[in-house]
């Protein structure tokens, strides 16, 4: 009771944020009303789907401050679990995705247990191997399609066992809904015990082994978290995109894709990755198709994501939000 | 039975034996003052006790459990509190979130760590500071906090590393005021690494020296000034002739 108490209860945000919020779901309420076409949906949903990608990020990565760059590993898991389990055994997606999402904690855990006697960089650069080695795994096992990927058998419009649709609407309220729910266990997190004690390893990782914490723990446990979290938006991808392959769903640019949102965002906030997923999915889409298409002008794009990321963490590593909440402070 | 006991610890980094064979109890509500030049050892006796090092041999036994090698988390939840020397200041968490992690340790429910950390804050006189980050605070500020966060733990011993370093007279007159008090409403044991006197000498009931990684003795305080070993080893004979 008190848990969806914590998780439903905004009241300690400032009065501006929680406007913001509101318009902003009434905003994605209302948003495939709005007449837009099926490109601006389709950048609407990666946007929400990258914004649930960084939710789960930020566990380990915000709150828990670890440079985590292997969360599409976990993506991965979740869109081949949903995709294999219906090829194979015409299973659903709502019994395929939640056994997705266990694989991927019991795999975080195998995974997590011994990355986490590692720290900095050195934990970085693991995460990055462990979700290279998978994809490699995948690339050659043929059981699971190799590099070819796996098809998934299309059913009659509209599915909801399966979850398909002809129409992106259904998807987009599809994951709209993940996007809350998402948001709701984020904001009773932050609250948590285990929320409070990641900012204090963050923090200061001595000072809170001395308090009681048993830091390499509370790691696997958000490492967990997070990986379930990118699991829930990997079954979706399989059934979105209805065609998986390694490199869509396990490749290490979606690995940092999904760390750079958030920290460009701002890390360890609750706005953080949604802010940063609404800035770059639109400027990766639109820069890609309107200078990516252009003779001679291929990585541009890359060239100016990478220059806007270098200019907010060199002003501001606390990303835009960390910007947004040092003019609030200045202004008081 | 003592209260902690430590048997025979002996920590060597390889050339240099940091602690060399050393014992020592504590009896349950003791104040014990921990001194001894730089390098003598003292704060690497703390890191052996309470797990951030590993003894090579010798035994801790805290309220008649065997703790050598526990990790700091453990002996934390045995009932030891630690302060730090050098506190890490951050602004990711505010002073009553950073006492609020202390109470966390023996409580899930966020409203009674919170309750309870707004009882410690009060109790140490922190109440108005609550909302501020820790680099928003001033030295003496930042060290009640640390003390206010390993209070919150609910330790039955609590060891201070150097809790009055950096402070000025009046601030260091408050901080022994708070630690008396401490003591005394808290029922808690009290072990110190101190470098200031005016701290270590008024509150302590017993004084152990440590020189180059051995104990050279312990005793009383007024005991400890005049013996001529700790003397030449540490005081100087201006502050013994002082006294």
């Amino acid at each position: 009771m008190d848990t969806l108490k914590d998780a439903l209860d905004f009241r300690d945000f400032s009065k501006a944020e929680r406007i913001g919020l509101l318009l902003f779901s009434i905003f994605l309420l209302v948003f495939p009303w709005l007449g837009t076409g099926s490109f601006v949906k389709a950048v609407m949903i990666q946007f929400l789907l990258f914004s649930l990608f960084g939710m789960g990020w930020n566990t380990i990565g915000g709150y828990g401050g670890q440079v985590e760059l292997g969360k599409a590993q976990y993506v991965g898991i979740g869109a081949y679990t949903v995709a294999l389990m219906m090829v194979w055994w015409k299973i659903p997606f709502w019994v395929s995705m939640p056994i997705g999402v266990l694989i991927a904690l019991g795999y975080s855990f195998v995974i997590g247990y011994p990355l986490f006697r590692l720290k900095g960089h050195y934990f970085a650069i693991a995460t990055i191997c462990t979700s290279l080695v998978l994809q490699d795994i995948f690339i050659n096992w043929k059981l699971v399609g190799a590099a070819k990927g796996i098809e998934l058998p299309i059913h009659e419009h509209p599915d909801f066992l399966y979850m398909q649709f002809k129409s992106d609407n259904y998807y987009f309220y599809f994951i709209m809904v993940l996007f809350f729910a998402g948001l709701f266990y984020m904001n009773w997190f932050r609250k948590s015990k285990l929320g409070y004690q990641l900012r204090m390893i963050k923090d200061d990782e001595e000072a809170a082994q001395s308090l009681g914490i048993d830091a390499r723990w509370c790691k696997i446990k958000a490492y967990s978290i997070a990986s379930a979290f990118v699991a829930v938006g990997g079954g979706f991808l399989a059934v979105y995109n209805l065609y998986i392959d390694p490199y869509s769903v396990m490749d290490l640019d979606l690995s940092i894709k999904i760390a750079l949102m958030s920290m460009l965002g701002g890390a360890a906030s609750m706005w953080g990755p949604i802010i940063g997923a609404a800035f770059l999915v639109p400027l990766d889409r639109f820069l890609g198709s309107w200078l990516g298409g252009q003779r001679g002008l291929i990585g541009v794009d890359f060239m100016i994501y990478s220059a806007l990321i270098m200019i907010v963490s060199a002003y501001q590593p606390r990303g835009i939000w960390g910007i947004v909440e040092q003019l609030r402070r200045r202004g008081k | 039975m003592a209260f902690l006991q430590v048997v025979d610890l002996v920590k060597d980094f390889g050339g240099v034996v940091a602690n060399n064979h050393i014992s020592f109890n504590i009896d349950q509500g003791e104040i014990i003052g921990l001194i001894g030049p730089n390098g003598a050892g003292k704060t690497t006796l703390f890191n052996c006790i309470v797990g951030y090092h590993k003894p090579d041999s010798g035994k801790v036994i805290f309220k008649g459990k065997e703790i050598t090698g526990f990790k700091p988390f453990m002996t934390n939840r045995e009932g030891i509190g630690r302060t730090f020397q050098l506190m890490k200041v951050t602004a990711g968490m505010t002073v009553l979130e950073n006492v609020m992690v202390g109470a966390f340790c023996r409580v899930d429910d966020r409203p009674i760590a919170q309750k309870e950390a707004s009882e410690v804050l009060a109790f140490l006189g922190l109440k108005e500071l609550q909302d501020y980050h820790l680099n928003e605070l001033p030295i003496a500020s930042q060290k009640k906090v640390g003390l206010a966060r390993a209070l919150a733990t609910q330790p039955g011993l609590l060891m201070l590393d150097e809790v009055a370093s950096g402070l000025n007279p009046k601030e260091t007159e408050e901080m022994v005021g708070l630690l008396k008090k401490i003591h005394q409403e808290k029922k808690i044991s009290l072990f110190l690494i101190e470098h200031v006197m005016e701290v270590v000498m008024p509150i302590s009931q017993r004084v152990i020296v440590l020189d180059s990684g051995e104990k050279i003795t312990e005793g009383l305080p007024k005991e400890i000034v005049k013996n001529e070993r700790v003397i030449k080893a540490y005081l100087g004979e201006k502050y013994a002739k002082g006294l």
